[in-house]
Parts: structure tokens; sequence; C-alpha cells
């Protein structure tokens, strides 16, 4: 139970980064997942050089940069088309990326080389020190981000643009200044998730868009673009995919999200937790 | 000379799955991205029956009416989404079967795999057999293509255009739309389905890691490259594809970097498809003269 | 031949139509005014099965048609145009007549493989009837062109002619000559008074009063969702009800 919500603490993180995308730009972003993988996979390589404290800061810098530069040379121009053109083109670049990462860093199961983490006792409740970290991170995280849509100028332009695209710009909302927030946020996110997720498992080509499925499924559970919604998705999955293990075989772990996706979309595609006004 | 009749073999099974994939998604317009779990279950079905004792072209027409069937119930309540959503949904379906594959091992034996698959016709198993699946194949891709000519180019095609262009119009003008997409994606799946039993009778082998998302992209691929909503567009995207997938395997490349090609050229996948979509969405041959 | 019963629709708290009934049949062509937002295109929809209704009932000539889905109407001869131009770009002028055809039986794969030459006798029958059509449009020389490459006004036209080929009873346009220039709106008269020579009954969502005043011999005022007026243009044009509608609006647009 309790790694059910550690896990769903990084889910939400995942979530919360692509229900923003989702709420300003209207589109599911398949290529997040990479970001959460190339998040973890840069920190590995500048871990090789500099401490691993030190390695998380240009990994996840330059996880951004390659998220403004997705949407830059490729989102960016494609905004006109059609809905199905920009998720095309989601798919081959998160395809292109993820070949990159297999290319770099081959396909085998790689480690971030920490040793089993000695387990602390809290009320009866064993947590490793890495779960700890895992947990505390996102929980400053989503509160940074709960903050910044609260109480900034920034984060009421995110709301307002997650309401209406049209209204926002004509309102005077620098849109181009949003669209970089909401990008850099996400890619923040995506790359320190991926990292926590990282140090919990390990590193392997698939995880980006494993990940990202989950993540998908805690955005649809909570109606898409609604930010509250997402981080409650992520720890509901979180805990399921837990529970669920009990009942039926470890393999179709995934199958939880794959299923939660399905039956969301048929049945309640407006989400079961959009109880709060979050960002819409 | 054997190698060249597998490529093509190969080549046809993909002209079939991905001329399917575009009755779907160049002439109804539905983003069916799961369309890889109807390629299995032909293979799976095909497969099972066949190694359970039934003549190989049998087990491949009931494993082609498993797959229309398993089309068709999916489309009644997957076609309540619109496009994004749909493909989202679809995908998801796509690696439910896959799953499913992997782990009901009572029925696919799992990540083992199904090995000994019996050829349909007599045709002999291993590469001695190759040249005659060659034109057996050649006749069925024939046949296919011939079906599909003729349910395009009929006021049927036409109908599944409207629906494509604009659901309100053809709604307007009598149209049931909702029937029209699920006989295309019955009609798409039951194709897959074929391509997926071909496939698993000219293999001999198949395990759950041949119906992946990669397969997904490839048959994509195929579609958009080549021209989606056009006949001869995925037979010249699958041409193509498959005839620069298996070219690579004959460059002289050093063993120490063979573990190179693969994500390599799955880079090139992923790039010519985000190419794709910003400079020629129609693909290669386009539906529509400008 | 058009009856509605005191139809209602919301949509969440917002009331768009409330308590409408009227019946079409009486003249040729009626017209619907009103001004902007008062629910004329809504009950359209609501007509025409592209919304739902939430209260009331519509009839086609004495069959209930509430709440059937939209195929079906158009089968039984309701057919209409929408607010915008919506032919099918990428298809030609005579392409998009034909596919307006209704009852192809080559729309059915069983027929398809069947019964080929009865697939073929229907389109022949219907790429006839398209070229009658065109005739009758005037718009022959664009037979072959892309409908995305023709002007709005063209467009509006082979709307008109898609409406011809599918055997009409009785025909809603909403807002035929917005946006048109004087000489085509001519032809779109005159294409519209021709279908009432053969007993089409035509209703009409315009804001053109002078035209409204020339086509129709009936007019029927809505504002904020209910039916206001009911009678001849001349009258309307007079009536207390109905000039406030409109000033009021202007009056409120006025203040803010």
């Amino acid at each position: 139970m309790t790694n059910g919500i550690i896990a769903g603490a990084v889910y939400a993180l995942f979530a919360v980064g692509l229900t923003l995308v989702y709420g300003v730009f209207r589109f599911i972003n398949f290529a997040h997942g990479e970001l959460i993988a190339w998040g973890a996979y840069l920190t590995l390589a500048f871990s090789a050089l500099i401490p691993f404290g030190a390695a998380i800061f240009p990994a996840v810098a330059l996880t951004v940069l390659i998220a403004l530069t997705q949407e830059r040379y490729v989102y960016a121009p494609l905004r006109k088309k059609t809905g199905i053109t920009l998720l095309i083109a989601s798919i081959g670049l998160s395809y292109f990326l993820r070949n990159g990462l297999r290319l770099l860093w081959g396909s085998d199961l790689q480690s971030f080389g920490f040793e089993a983490a000695r387990g602390l006792v809290f009320f009866g409740i064993t947590v490793s020190r890495t779960q700890i970290a895992m947990f505390l991170a996102a929980v400053i995280f989503l509160g940074f981000v709960w903050g910044l849509l609260r109480f900034t100028m920034l984060g009421k332009g995110l709301r307002a643009a997650a309401d209406s695209l049209e209204l926002a710009e004509i309102v005077g909302i620098d849109m181009k200044k949003i669209r970089r927030a909401v990008w850099i946020i996400s890619a923040v996110f995506a790359a320190s998730g991926g990292i926590l997720i990282a140090i919990d498992t390990n590193l392997e080509p698939m995880m980006g868009i494993a990940n990202l499925l989950k993540a998908f499924a805690a955005v649809l559970l909570g109606g898409a673009g609604n930010v509250w919604g997402a981080l409650l998705g992520g720890l509901f999955i979180g805990i399921a995919e837990n529970l669920g293990v009990a009942f039926f075989s470890p393999g179709y772990k995934d199958a939880i999200s794959f299923a939660l996706i399905i039956a969301i979309l048929l049945f309640k595609p407006t989400g079961i937790f959009a109880i709060m006004k979050g960002m819409r | 000379m054997d190698y060249l009749y597998h490529i093509l073999v190969i080549a046809l099974i993909y002209v079939i799955f991905a001329s399917s994939l575009n009755l779907e998604l160049g002439y109804a317009g539905l983003y069916n991205f799961g369309h890889v779990a109807f390629f299995a279950i032909g293979a799976y079905t095909s497969a099972l029956l066949s190694l359970a004792g039934f003549s190989p072209a049998a087990s491949m027409a009931i494993a082609v009416l498993c797959s229309a069937a398993s089309g068709a119930l999916l489309a009644v309540p997957a076609l309540r989404l619109s496009g994004d959503y749909f493909g989202i949904a679809t995908l998801a379906f796509g690696e439910l079967a896959r799953l499913f594959a992997l782990n009901e091992r009572w029925l696919t034996k799992g990540p083992m795999g199904l090995p000994g698959i019996p050829r349909p016709l007599g045709i002999e198993a291993g590469i001695s057999g190759i040249p005659v699946y060659f034109f057996f194949t050649v006749t069925i891709t024939a046949a296919v293509l011939l079906i599909l000519r003729k349910t395009t180019m009929s006021p049927f095609g036409r109908a599944l255009k409207v629906v494509r262009e604009d659901e309100f119009v053809a709604r307007a003008f009598g149209k049931n739309v909702f029937s029209l997409k699920v006989r295309a994606v019955a009609m798409g799946s039951l194709f897959a389905g074929l391509a997926g039993a071909l496939y698993a009778h000219f293999v001999t082998y198949i395990s759950p890691y041949d119906f992946s998302l990669n397969e997904t992209i490839l048959v994509l691929l195929c579609v958009v490259l080549g021209g989606k909503g056009t006949l001869s567009g995925p037979v010249l995207g699958a041409f193509v594809i498959i005839l620069f997938q298996e070219l690579l395997r004959f460059l002289p490349i050093p063993t120490d970097w063979g573990r190179f090609v693969s994500p390599i050229q799955g880079m090139i996948y992923g790039a010519v498809l985000v190419i794709l979509m910003l400079k020629r969405p129609e693909g290669i041959i386009p539906e529509h003269r400008t | 031949m058009l009856t509605i019963e005191n139809v209602t629709k919301s949509f969440g708290g917002l009331s768009a139509v409330c308590g409408v009934s009227l019946q079409l049949g009486k003249t040729p062509i009626t017209g619907l005014v009103g001004p902007n937002g008062s629910g004329k295109t809504t009950l359209f929809h609501m007509i025409t099965g592209f919304y739902s209704v939430d209260k009331g009932r519509v009839f086609l000539e004495d069959r209930e048609i509430t709440n059937l889905k939209p195929h079906l109407i158009s089968r039984m001869g309701l057919l209409r145009t929408f607010q915008h131009t919506r032919v099918l770009p990428f298809l030609s002028t005579l392409e998009n007549l034909i596919a307006a055809a209704p009852l192809q039986r080559g729309e059915s794969l069983v027929q398809l493989f069947l019964r080929p030459g009865a697939v073929r006798k229907d389109e022949r029958k219907n790429a006839q009837k398209a070229r009658e059509v065109l005739d009758t449009i005037k718009l022959q020389p664009l037979a072959g062109e892309l409908a995305g490459r023709l002007s709005y006004g063209q467009q509006r036209l082979l709307e008109l002619g898609r409406i011809l080929m599918a055997d009409p009873r009785v025909i809603m346009l909403d807002e035929p000559t917005a946006g048109i220039n004087p000489s085509l709106v001519r032809d779109l008269v005159r294409v519209i008074r021709g279908l009432t020579g053969v007993g089409i009954q035509v209703f009409l969502i315009e804001h053109n009063m002078p035209l409204v005043m020339e086509l129709c011999d009936r007019v029927l005022v809505m504002d904020a969702g209910g039916l206001i007026f009911e009678g001849s243009p001349h009258e309307a044009v007079k009536d207390k009800a109905v000039i406030e509608a409109y000033l009021g609006k202007a009056r409120d647009a006025s203040k803010s």
C-alpha cells in the first residue's frame, strides 16, 4: 500500500505535466514518455563524470532543451493542422527519441548502482530511504505547481489558457511565455520523475512509454486538463497497481492502466476525479 | 534467390496489412492504432487451429473470420470516441492484446511462442517451400487488392470518404455513419487477420514479440509514407519500407556495430514520420490532385 | 407537413428554446427570423435530429420524428443546409452531387458484391440526375472542379443542388444567402422558387429582411427561445413585440 502511494506520487508528477500540456495545447504528447526516459538516462551519463546529486541538474536541463526543441521544430509548425497530424508526429518523435536512447545506451537494463536501500520504520511501515526521497520530491514539485497556479501571474495565465486559448490571447496574455512555461514545467517533472523511478527500479528504453500510458490513464481519470484530477489519478493508479498484483499475475501490472484508459474513455470520458476545479 | 522470395513474401504480407489499415485510416478517417491486434489475432488463431490438427487452409479461413468479428466487436463501443481518443483507446487495446498473448501461457505458450506452424496446401516447411509460398501469397494479395479496389471505388467507398470529411453532411444526407464505420473496421480487421495468418504460416514460428508497438509504427509508416486514401499508396509504402528493412541486413557492417542497426533504423522511421507530417502529410502518392 | 409541438431544450442551466410550437405547410415558403441568439439554429438542429429534444414532439406528415437519428430523418425527405457552407472540398462538384443521392444500393457491401449490375444502374441513374441538377443550378462548367475551389456563393448553390439530389419533401435552409453577392442571390432565389413549384416545403432562417419580404409568404419570429409572432411579413414588421425584440437587442448592445 505504501509502495502504491509512493509510486502514485511519482505518477502524479508525470500526470500533472501531461495534463498541463493537454490543457494548454490540446493534444496528447506521445513523446512526453521519452522526456521521462531521457531524464533518467542523461543522469546516468552525467553521473559517470560528476557526483550523482550534481548530475541531476544538467540532465534535467538537457531534457528541458529537448522539450523546447520539440515544440519549436515540430509542434509549433503543426499546430494549425488537424489533431491527427500532431498525434502521428508525436508518435514518430517518440519512436525517434526512444531509439536514440537505444543507440546511445543499448537495450539492456541499467542501474544507477545505489546499494539496496536500507529500510526505516515509521509507525510499523517500512520505507526505504529512496522511497522517502521520491515521496518528498514529488510533494515539493507538486506543491510548487500548486503555488504557481494559485498565486502567480503565470499561474493565472496558465489557468486562463487552459480554459480558452482564444480568449487568453485576446485578453493579452503572452501565449509564447505560457507555452514555454508549460514545456519547462512538464519536462522538469517528467525528467525528475524519471530519475526517481530509475533510482527505485532500473533504466530500460521502454520506461518512457510504459510510464506515459500510466500517466495518461491518470490524466483521464482526473479529466484531461485538470491538474488536481491528474494528481489524484496518479495516486490512484499507483495504489491500484500495487493492490492489483495481489489478484492477478504481475505480468498484467501494466494492463491496469490500459484497461483503465479504455474503461474511462468508454464510460466516463470527463474523468472521475474531476471534482475540484483545478485548472479547468 | 530464396532470400529474394522471402523478402517479397514479407512485403506482400505488409501490402495486405497496410491496405487494410488504409481502409480504416485513409478512407474512413479512423485512426486505429491498435490494428496490429487483429494481425495478431489472425496469426495466433490460425496457428493454434492448425497446430491442433485442422488443415492450415481451414485454419486461415476461420482466423480471418475471427479477426473480422473481433474488429466489429471492438468497433461498436470504440466508435463512440472522437478521433484523438479513438486512437488512444485502440492503442491501449493493441497493448492489452499483446499482454494477453504474453501472459495467457495455457493458450498461447506466452513468450515461448508457437513453433512448427504447418504450411497450407501441402507447401513444404522450411526454405524449400518459400518459392511456392510466394506464388500462393501473390495470388491472395492480388485477390485482396481487387476486392479493395471494388470496395473503395464504389458508392460505399465514396460514402466512407463523406464520413471522413464531414460527418454532419453524411448524416444530413441519409448516411448511417456508425454502420459505415463499423463495416470499415470489420473489413479492415478481416484483411489484417488474413495478413497475420499468412505471416504465421510463412515464418512458422510466432511469439508475442512479433506483435508490438514496432509493428504498429511500421504499418502506420507504410500507409502514411505511401499515401493514405489511395489504393497504390500502401502498396508502394509496404515495398519501400520492407525492402529498406531487409536491405539493411545486407550492408557489410562489422559485427561490433551490428547492435546499432536496429536503433538507427528506428530513428529513421521516427524521423520519416515527423518529416512527412511536417512537409508532405499526404504521402508519396497523394489522394487529391492539388 | 412539419408540425412542432411545444419543444424545449436547455444547455446546462441555459434555456435555448422554450415551448415552441409551429406548423409548416400552410404556405410554400416560410421564413424564420429573429435577433441573434434567439434559438433559430438550435430549433433547426432539434427538428433535424442533430440536437436532442428535452420536451415536446416533432412530426413529419403524421410520423413522429422526435429524437430520431439525423440520417433517418433525412431519408424521410427532410433535408437541410448548415449555417456555414459544408461542401466536400476534395470531391468534384459533380461528385458532391452524386454522393448526396439517397438509397444507393452500392453503399451496401452485400449489394456491391452480389448485385453489381443493379449498383451500376443506380450509379448511371444518379450521374444522370446530377447532370440535370447541375443544369438547374447553372454550375455545369464547374462540374469537374474541386468543390473547395468554388466561390462561397457557388458552394451555397451546390448545397442546394445536393438537396435536390436527395428527393426532398421539406427543405430547411440556415441563412442561405449570408455573405453572397447579389447576382448569386438571384440564382439562389430562382432555385428556391423552383423548388416550391414541385410541391416542396421550404423553411428558411434569414437575416436579410428585404429578401424575406420578397420570398416568404409567412414568417415566424423568435426571440430568446420563444415564438413571438406568426403571420405575413408585412404584419411582422409592424408588430410591437417584434419591433421590441430587435430594438431591445440594439438597446442592450449600445449600453454595453
